[in-house]
């Protein structure tokens, strides 16, 4: 379908059912991700979009189907498996720990150590000078990194989520809404980074799930709308406009069809 | 807007460290008015009387930080002391075997993985609140023990078993050395280590710490085992300090160790608190006892002012909110 792209596929999901319980969540969806692109994922509530990033950063088993990456078959026992492919998520709930600075929502099960007489001691001081780096990087401002995460600001705490996708997702970040509790300035930062992370890193590639479709086409190449489980349509950002990917959204398409 | 940052941060700072506070303040108040108060004997007394809160006190912290409740500590404590002393003294309401104190001391061990992987088992398998579940432990534990000894009081223990209390180093018995390294220890593995990380990540946003690949079971199976063998080795220590055992032996020692912690600045919520914190908990309440003994008034204030200190630890704890 994308002739024109001679990109290597990342990651390939081939017929992937889940149900929970009597719902089908995911029905067969078939989709293709490729080296060095942004995809957007739209669909509306329940359309089945988490329940995908889910299965693909190891935190659910897919009932049918199977996973390949970069043509390997792949199945993941939890989501560190993913992770040590460089597959990295942030969640649309922002998986923080409040009770904690900077530093250690960064480094959540990524934690430096060294094992000395059986225990994992921590590296205390190399953990908060790449802290720093990253946070940086993210270009928001935090007064400390030792700073408990509670007393931060929404734009600051997103810094520091942003931040771990930063340093760890070598090949593909799954961002679930990651602009859905952020102020205007907030989000534009956060769209700015995405773009200047997927200019810095040329092999990776974006799975970004956004309700905003301003946002969505401006900053991804292709669009993939999930419906009821199942992919609707899949249309370069060029090639398309609102109305249609709406349409397709809220099933005016097929409606229109079986009218005729 | 800067200036107004470092003074919140510094007010923060303040109100993390209170209970240190309270307590300087305590000692300073009954030296200043109590007969015989101000004397290192005592302040030496006030430490020795904190080790069994104390050492619970580690345990408990551990667990409440994960996000849990072990209300079994006291009984599996006096669970190991009868446990114990049955085993290994010469009473003659003791089990006869007379057994070397060092199987005592493993049985006692076992005992306390046996109750901290049941606590897990079904806090973390069945999906049980762990208040329940220990609740349940809190009863059964210690009636187990007592009906396996017969529940006589015991006396007669040998002179290895009651080393660690027999023995003084400058005029410190050995079992509050024991303390202190327990809780530089334990400090250590809490804010230094991996696994103490995991407990404040688990503690504080349990389906972020499954998210990011923590095998959340295995380390609530961890804690509630650490516990376990904490709240029993403190029985083992009882018993060497009585030279014996009772069948009510350290009753009420769980509501003192809750006091304790709460004071210390652990949250009940999880993914909140310091074994700095509970080990001064644990001194406030034993300098309140001293001071109270000395004083020779009713044992019931001690309660009164042990129940006001909660309430005024835990308020001054939520003014840290104001200062966000």
């Amino acid at each position: 379908m994308n002739n024109d792209k001679n990109k290597k596929v990342l990651l390939k999901l081939d017929n992937i059912s889940k149900h929970f319980g009597s719902v089908t969540a995911l029905d067969k969806v078939t989709i293709e991700i490729y080296e060095d692109e942004i995809v957007g994922l739209v669909g509306d509530n329940g359309a089945g979009k988490s329940t995908m990033i889910k299965i693909i950063s190891g935190n659910i088993a897919p009932d049918e189907g199977t996973l390949y990456y970069y043509g390997k078959e792949i199945s993941f026992k939890n989501p560190s498996d993913a992770r040590k492919l460089g597959i990295e998520t942030v969640y649309q709930d922002l998986a923080i720990c409040n009770n904690l600075d900077s530093v250690s929502n960064l480094f959540i099960s990524r934690e430096i150590y060294k094992n000395i007489l059986g225990l994992g001691v921590l590296n205390i001081n190399e953990m908060k000078s790449r802290a720093k780096k990253i946070l940086d990087k993210v270009g928001i401002n935090i007064p400390s990194v030792n700073e408990k995460v509670e007393y931060l600001s929404g734009g600051q705490r997103q810094a520091v989520v942003l931040g771990r996708f930063i340093a760890w997702g070598k090949k593909l970040i799954l961002l679930d809404e990651p602009t859905a509790a952020l102020g205007v300035r907030e989000t534009r930062k956060v769209l700015d980074l995405i773009k200047q992370i997927k200019n810095e890193r040329k092999e990776a590639s974006i799975i970004f799930i956004s309700h905003n479709l301003q946002q969505i086409f401006e900053i991804v190449d292709r669009i993939i709308v999930v419906r009821h489980g199942k992919i609707i349509g899949i249309r370069e950002t060029k090639k398309t406009d609102t109305d249609e990917i709406v349409s397709m959204i809220t099933g005016a398409i097929f409606v229109s069809k079986n009218k005729r | 807007m800067k200036n107004s940052l470092n003074y919140k941060i510094v007010a923060r700072g303040f109100l993390n460290n209170i209970v240190w506070i309270i307590f300087l303040l305590l000692m300073i108040t009954f030296s200043a008015t109590i007969y015989g108060f101000f004397s290192v004997a005592n302040y030496i007394n006030i430490i020795y009387h904190s080790v069994f809160i104390g050492i619970l006190a580690i345990g408990q912290t551990f667990v409440l930080i994960s996000g849990n409740l072990d209300l079994s500590v006291e009984s599996t404590a006096a669970g190991s002391a009868i446990l114990s002393v049955w085993l290994v003294s010469t009473s003659q309401y003791a089990s006869g075997y007379q057994l070397y104190t060092w199987v005592g001391f493993l049985a006692v061990i076992i005992l306390g993985v046996l109750v901290g992987a049941f606590n897990a088992f079904f806090v973390v398998k069945l999906k049980i609140n762990s208040f329940l579940v220990t609740l349940s432990s809190y009863i059964f534990v210690r009636a187990a023990a007592i009906w396996i000894t017969g529940g006589y009081g015991m006396q007669g223990l040998p002179n290895g078993f009651r080393f660690i209390d027999m023995t003084r180093l400058i005029n410190i018995p050995l079992m509050v050395y024991l303390m202190f390294a327990m809780f530089i220890f334990f400090e250590f593995l809490l804010k230094r280590t991996r696994f103490g990380r995991h407990v404040y990540i688990v503690g504080g946003n349990e389906s972020a710490a499954h998210s990011f690949g923590i095998n959340v079971d295995k380390l609530i199976f961890k804690v509630f085992i650490l516990s376990g063998v904490i709240a029993s080795l403190a029985g083992w220590l009882m018993a060497a300090r009585a030279n014996g055992s009772v069948a009510a032996m350290g009753r009420g020692y769980l509501f003192e160790v809750l006091a304790a912690v709460v004071i210390g600045g652990v949250s009940l919520q999880g993914g909140i608190g310091s074994l700095v914190g509970a080990f001064a908990g644990a001194l406030i309440l034993s300098c309140i006892h001293s001071a109270l003994n000395l004083s020779a008034v009713s044992p019931f204030i001690t309660n009164f002012i042990q129940g006001i200190l909660i309430i005024v630890a835990v308020s001054l704890d939520a003014l840290k909110r104001l200062f966000r």
